[in-house]
């Protein structure tokens, strides 16, 4: 009987990276670019402004992590006080969201990683590198695609095997990202002056607005880049390993919003002070690490150039938020394997390994299936799904405090009822804005969303007139685990392994 | 292992001491409790939602959600307090599971109103007579922190018709007996479904173990 080692605690200072690690990744190297191209130079007010937006969700996490000892992140709190189909749909919305994220964060990998390649000269430029073509299948697939994939593949199957990969080594993967992206500010700014045609300046913001369009033009922009604000649902999907957990959760969410918010207020602002609102759209995803190319030192020693550091920091951010949220998602559909509103297996771990095996494995299917999705469409729909998620946690909050005034709340939201208020009001117009702008530009993210909520619902039906045949709160295991479908069954029966 | 939900009317030392007890075996554990004092303490540990207020009162009982409740054992140290709690929530919310403590032996009086009575005392005098008379002793006070469970493998649990060989539990826990209770676990011990087991756990990972059996 061999043994492993239990999962370890964690800090305040783990608990505030986890949340920082999750946010600081895609959202500021990917989808950065993609913001400049809809909004222009008032890109550092979309990062300034949906900071204030989810500081209000942020709030009313702070206030059920701190009464609500459960590990599930939002979904763990909506299941507290909403019936069984609304929690269901919260729960199957943010898993959704975690795996999009994923699908996502794999396609911001991949562009910098063939610019990485590229700057030491084993690839042409991104734009040219041509289709993986595969034995078996008679089509080619592009090579963003194919590396996307094997990224997944990778930290899937990583995680699928081993506990070793969440914890505190997420603090030491945070630290180097948020020290890679100071020393692009700090090279940012001490290019002004210096006369190269992309030396840092503040003309870059003149004007704000782009020409034609007032100050809304920057709502779908924020809509597309909410999800780099999600990172305190992730500390929330910890809470059972967070040691002080009343004091050090809230403080790690508010912690990390902050910190998250400083840095990308002063990323953006160097790289549209540098490369100009233009030039970060034309680059796309990896607009940051072209921005970095052009004004780092050249003739480092070893590393050569130094905006190799920039790509390697947006590969490296990329690939550790990824495994941030293979985590994430697998523990969402864990927790609502565990609440009976997933298949029993779901909520169980591995015999071998001890890691919610199943979870991970189905997780995994949908984010593979995803990555063939442009890189857009991705961060619309999983910026889409935390907003909605988040309405309903911001709903959890004003229902717990109607139906349960007296549950103790080690903290308490400041001036309630207005942040959860404000947190739905601000979240459902962003919702509408990129719905709106969804059905302008890209229908294929609408029509996919719409779908996983119908496929969802109708899953709900089903399962639940299978199993759910008992009186509501009964606590008849035995006909549940029965019928789990086929992960569940036949394995138990065999016994001659 | 599908969540249990189990409300605990009295947060003082034995509604404390099970609510750990429960939360490290990875049930949902929500705590009534009045004293400003004591809900300092449970909010410290962070094992369970806690109502603050007096149990016996409807308006505070089902502040736990009692329709999603499995059981609700009212621990406080007073007998008349803890039956009157039962029988609030067993109205509120007939056929729910309720255990009572007790300050006496009380046989079986309250059969009937309340499912189970646990006397507590007797437990505690049990404990002291084991240091007091170190040469027998009973097993469930020689442990320190050390759990010992008697745990049954359920059909489609994880380590379900698995070796112990095969299977890898976390460090702090052991299997101690075979399925016929004869003899001690060896390495091509098989967890059957439907057998009893002990095993021995240490807190920490009490809650992976009794999902690894109960899936």
């Amino acid at each position: 009987m061999s043994q492993r080692e239990p999962a370890a605690e964690l800090g305040l200072l783990d608990a505030t990276m986890i949340g920082m690690g999750a946010m600081i990744g895609a959202g500021i190297f990917v989808l950065t670019g993609l913001a400049a191209e809809i909004s222009g130079p008032a890109a550092i007010l979309v990062f300034v402004l949906n900071g204030v937006v989810t500081a209000f969700t942020g709030l009313c996490y702070a206030e059920l992590a701190s009464s609500i000892p459960k590990s599930g992140g939002g979904y763990a709190f909506v299941r507290e006080i909403f019936d069984d189909l609304p929690s269901f749909v919260m729960g199957w919305m943010l898993w959704f969201a975690y795996m999009i994220a994923g699908a996502l964060y794999a396609l911001g990998f991949a562009p910098n990683f063939l610019e990485f390649l590229h700057v030491y000269g084993f690839v042409p430029p991104p734009g040219e590198v041509g289709a993986v073509t595969l034995g078996v299948l008679p089509v080619g697939i592009p090579a963003k695609v194919a590396l996307a994939f094997a990224a997944v593949l990778l930290l899937v199957t990583v995680n699928a095997l081993s506990t070793a990969a969440s914890g505190s080594i997420e603090t030491i993967f945070t630290a180097t990202k948020v020290t890679i992206l100071l020393v692009f500010v700090a090279f940012g700014f001490l290019s002004a002056g210096s006369g190269g045609e992309t030396s840092f300046t503040f003309q870059n913001f003149d004007p704000l607005f782009q020409e034609g369009k007032g100050a809304f033009s920057i709502l779908p922009a924020m809509g597309l880049t909410f999800i780099a604000f999600e990172g305190y649902d992730l500390i929330t999907t910890v809470t059972e390993e967070v040691e002080n957990p009343r004091e050090n959760i809230p403080k790690a969410i508010f912690f990390s919003l902050a910190v998250t918010v400083l840095v990308y207020i002063l990323v953006v602002t160097v790289a549209i002070g540098t490369l100009g609102a233009g030039g970060l759209a034309e680059n796309g995803e990896a607009g940051i690490a072209v921005a970095a190319t052009s004004f780092m030192p050249e003739n480092l020693p070893v590393i050569k150039n130094g905006g190799a550091i920039i790509v390697f920091g947006a590969i490296f951010s990329t690939i550790t938020a990824l495994n941030a949220v293979v985590i994430a998602s697998s523990r969402v559909a864990f927790a609502m394997g565990r609440e009976d509103q997933l298949p029993t297996s779901v909520g169980n771990i591995h015999h071998r390994y001890g890691t919610p095996f199943v979870a991970i494995l189905t997780s995994a299917v949908v984010m593979l299936m995803s990555v063939g999705l442009p890189t857009k469409s991705a961060g619309n729909m999983s910026s889409l799904f935390f907003l909605l998620s988040f309405i309903i946690v911001n709903g959890a909050v004003i229902k717990l405090r109607r139906e349960r005034p007296d549950m103790n709340r080690p903290y308490e939201i400041p001036y309630y009822p207005i942040p959860p208020l404000m947190g739905i009001l601000l979240n459902l117009v962003l919702t509408v804005v990129l719905v709106d702008y969804l059905l302008r530009t890209d229908p294929l993210a609408l029509v996919l969303s719409v779908a996983w909520i119908l496929l969802g619902v109708v899953f709900y039906f089903a399962y639940f007139r299978e199993t759910g045949e008992e009186a509501p709160g009964e606590p008849t295991t035995a006909t549940t685990t029965d019928q789990t479908g086929p992960e569940g069954a036949g394995e138990t029966t065999g016994g001659n392994d | 292992m599908p969540q249990k939900r189990i409300a605990i009317a009295g947060g003082g030392r034995v509604g404390r001491r099970a609510a750990n007890l429960l939360d490290d075996r990875g049930h949902d554990v929500v705590v009534i409790e009045d004293d400003p004092e004591q809900v300092g303490l449970l909010e410290e540990e962070h094992v369970a939602t806690v109502i603050s207020g007096d149990a016996t009162r409807p308006s505070i009982l089902s502040q736990v959600g009692l329709d999603r409740v499995d059981s609700l054992a009212a621990l406080t140290d007073e007998t008349g307090t803890n039956l009157a709690i039962c029988m609030t929530a067993a109205h509120l919310r007939p056929n729910l599971r309720t255990v009572m403590r007790s300050e006496y032996d009380v046989g079986d009086e309250y059969d009937g109103m309340v499912d189970e009575v646990v006397f507590t005392e007797a437990a505690g005098a049990r404990a002291a007579v084991n240091l007091i008379e170190r040469d027998v002793q009973t097993l469930e006070s020689v442990t320190g922190d050390l759990d010992i469970l008697q745990i049954e493998v359920v059909e489609g649990a994880p380590v379900a018709g698995r070796t112990l060989e095969e299977v890898s539990l976390p460090r702090g826990s052991l299997v101690v007996s075979g399925a016929d209770g004869d003899h001690t676990a060896r390495s091509d011990t098989r967890l059957e479904v439907g057998e009893t087991y002990i095993v021995a756990v240490e807190p920490a990972v009490a809650n992976e173990v009794v999902n690894l059996f109960q899936t």
